[in-house]
């Protein structure tokens, strides 16, 4: 009993005691680090119905986007169209550097002069032969002129005929040449082969355009006064979609904006699903049906190429589009 | 407080002097300074022990689904069959999105991809990451909180999002750089230029790889050139009306993948993480050790206390005090002694532990902890009272007057 406690022991192990039930209370109630959740920046789109076929659509002109190319090879010299930009069919919207076909057509046609020329000059020596052979053939005196003479001059006179012929022949050579020529000048400059709207210009002025690398289209052109959206579908899906059906469309970035869609038509042929990332690998065994809708553009803030989210009601049938 | 009935009919005391006896039974425990520290620290280590490493653990299980946590925007995960914790990347085919899109019940679904990946610090240090990848359009998925930036700035190009809480150790370059990547670093991620856009705060991970952010299409591109099916899950948001059960089992009949909720996933990483890295039998038997090393030291402690006041129990029964009362005296001190060494305990605990948290480690404590760790102490003082009682009742009051 000789080392009782005194009074501040008696004291302080009770508040130790105390402070310690209060710092262990305190951890139990302050407890972990509460995080909110983070809202998404953009609500992620959802689907109007109650069963859907949900697949991503890219956004096409109602033609398609015709990538236009150059049938002959050659420096770019002059760009006609704007990105953006309508045209009618048959306008220009490129030319190729011509020089050379130019002078050719330059050759041409004074070969075609030459021709010309050559042609009258075989009429005038027809018409000397035709001439000299009249003066003999309507003498009836057989002795003024030798029956070999006149035998010469008929035969002259047919050399005469042919020559004109074939200076004939060789003229309309002359000009089928130069029009070829003027054909070939033509292929120079690309036309719109239907009214619509440049969406791309990949060529500049000076640039070679090669007529086999078709990797990257000159121009490419579209009708986009009406937008189609090809959709990729599952094929495993593809059972569940109504042809005709109703469908809509949800912008990404901000599913508020919605688009209805009407039908177009189904790709009768399943293809390899392609990355809409620009990459065309395949990917593993994924294949997909293809479906065409159509959108009136309005105002809507869309471009063509630019990626939906759509959602086709699967319970909607209609009767329409049995392609 | 453990108490036995005072008024024992048995007994010849009164109850002012079974107060009295109590106070004896006080002032024997106050008596001896050296014993009465000794009982309350060897209690107070087994709490200590008991409840700070029962909340590590709790703690560590905890930062296994910080991930699930963090990302927790929608109610379903789907995912592979055969994933098993919430960093095992098995790709899925990318349409899924689109079959699950299409599924009755389903407001709407996001993909989601994560993975580690290979990657360079400007001075040229090697680091693995975990790259997550949110959807492009929603950024669904994000981090809790942003420091710096924006949550938006990630469709910024090749922009890339770091933890803040994190980075200073994490994304040290350790190869000349000598400072931590910041915003506005940029770095290459398998040979891909990256761009930090932003930083972020999170749950702590149980995971050591940096977490950085991104958006999918970027993520797969950085991953492998986008030539790979690489989608890890999607998310999936159910309709307010739609039953969690029928679509879940809608969903796994159409894609023939697993689905499952938050707290599914975070409780497969969870026993996942728990069994495969032996944290479980490690902390379990931590804790088993605190629990044997206090009854040990408190028992033994309290034993030799009662042997060496076994003359003051002859006394007090040679003077007709019962069993049942000596038997209570010996409750009280344990009880006293318990408490007291309880309270200072738990306290060791908890300030130790929010000073680890504060730190970095794993540390949480639910309410649970302190309440089982007072059973164990409760259940270590009736073993150590167990022994000593033994003796008391034992004790023939005549043996006190022979020595």
């Amino acid at each position: 009993m000789s080392h009782s406690i005194g009074r501040t022991g008696r004291i302080l192990v009770p508040l130790l005691s105390l402070t310690g039930m209060a710092m262990m209370i305190y951890a139990v109630v302050a407890g972990d680090e509460t995080l909110p959740v983070a809202p998404p920046a953009a609500q992620p789109a959802a689907s109007p119905y109650a069963s859907t076929v949900a697949g991503a659509g890219l956004i096409e002109a109602s033609s398609r986007n015709i990538a236009l190319a150059s049938p002959l090879p050659g420096i770019v010299q002059q760009i006609a169209v704007q990105p953006g930009q309508r045209v009618a069919a048959g306008e220009l919207l490129f030319q190729l550097d011509e020089r050379q076909i130019v002078a050719e057509i330059a050759v041409r046609k004074a070969a075609l002069q030459v021709a010309e020329s050559r042609l009258v000059e075989a009429q005038a020596a027809a018409i000397e032969s035709r001439f000299l052979l009249q003066q003999v053939k309507g003498l009836s005196d057989n002795r003024a002129v030798s029956r070999e003479e006149v035998q010469k001059r008929e035969s002259a006179d047919a050399v005469a005929r042919a020559r004109v012929n074939s200076s004939e022949a060789a003229l309309r050579q002359a000009h089928a040449e130069v029009q070829a020529a003027e054909t070939e000048r033509e292929r120079l400059h690309i036309r719109a082969p239907l009214a619509g709207e440049v969406l791309q210009v990949n060529i500049r002025p000076g640039e070679l355009l090669s007529a086999s690398n078709s990797a990257v289209a000159a121009v490419v052109l579209g009708e986009t006064s009406l937008l189609h959206v090809r959709v990729d579908i599952d094929e495993s899906d593809a059972w569940r979609l109504p042809h005709g059906g109703k469908a809509t469309a949800r912008l990404r970035g901000n599913a508020a904006l919605q688009i209805p869609l009407q039908w177009v038509r189904v790709e009768p042929l399943v293809i390899p699903k392609q990355s809409l990332t620009g990459n065309s690998t395949e990917r593993v065994d994924t294949r997909v049906l293809q479906v065409i809708f159509s959108f009136e553009r309005g105002k809507l803030p869309v471009y063509v190429g630019q990626q939906l989210d759509v959602f086709i009601d699967a319970a909607s049938a209609g009767g329409a589009g049995q392609s | 407080m453990i108490n036995t009935t005072p008024m024992d009919g048995a007994s010849p005391l009164f109850k002012s002097e079974i107060v009295i006896v109590y106070a004896i039974a006080l002032k024997m425990l106050l008596g001896d300074r050296l014993k009465y520290f000794g009982l309350i620290a060897g209690i107070a280590f087994a709490a200590m022990l008991i409840a700070q490493q029962a909340s590590i653990l709790v703690g560590f299980t905890k930062q296994t689904g910080a991930f699930i946590r963090d990302t927790a925007q929608a109610d379903l995960w789907i995912m592979d069959p055969q994933v098993r914790f919430s960093q095992d990347h098995i790709p899925l085919r990318e349409i899924m999105v689109h079959t699950v899109r299409g599924t009755p019940g389903v407001q709407w679904a996001v993909p989601l991809f994560q993975g580690f990946v290979r990657a360079r610090m400007p001075d040229g240090t090697n680091f693995t990451l975990i790259l997550v990848g949110l959807d492009d359009s929603s950024l669904t998925g994000a981090p809790p909180l942003m420091v710096e930036g924006a949550l938006t700035d990630l469709r910024r190009d090749r922009a890339v999002f770091i933890d803040a809480g994190t980075s200073a150790k994490k994304l040290r370059m350790k190869n000349g750089g000598n400072r931590p990547m910041q915003v506005g670093d940029t770095f290459s991620i398998m040979d891909h230029q990256a761009y930090i856009a932003g930083s972020y705060r999170s749950r702590t991970s149980f995971f050591w790889e940096p977490v950085l952010y991104t958006t999918y299409s970027r993520a797969l591109t950085f991953a492998a050139g986008g030539d790979r099916n690489l989608l890890s899950y999607v998310m999936v948001k159910l309709l307010p009306d739609a039953s969690l059960e029928q679509t879940r089992a809608l969903l796994q009949q159409r894609t023939g993948l697993a689905a499952r909720t938050n707290e599914e996933f975070i409780q497969l990483t969870a026993d996942y993480i728990l069994n495969e890295t032996g944290i479980l039998m490690n902390f379990g038997f931590a804790i088993l050790l605190g629990f044997a090393i206090g009854s040990l030291v408190a028992g033994q402690t309290f034993y030799n206390f009662t042997l060496d006041n076994l003359r003051h129990y002859g006394t007090l029964k040679a003077m007709g005090v019962s069993n049942r009362t000596l038997a209570g005296m010996l409750f009280l001190q344990v009880a006293v002694v318990s408490v007291l060494g309880y309270g200072i305990g738990v306290g060791m605990g908890s300030a130790l532990g929010l000073l680890m948290s504060s730190a970095g480690l794993a540390f949480s404590m639910p309410w649970q902890i302190p309440a089982i760790t007072a059973l164990a102490i409760l259940l270590v003082s009736l073993l150590a009272s167990w022994f000593s009682l033994r003796r008391v009742f034992a004790l023939e009051p005549a043996v006190v007057f022979k020595g």
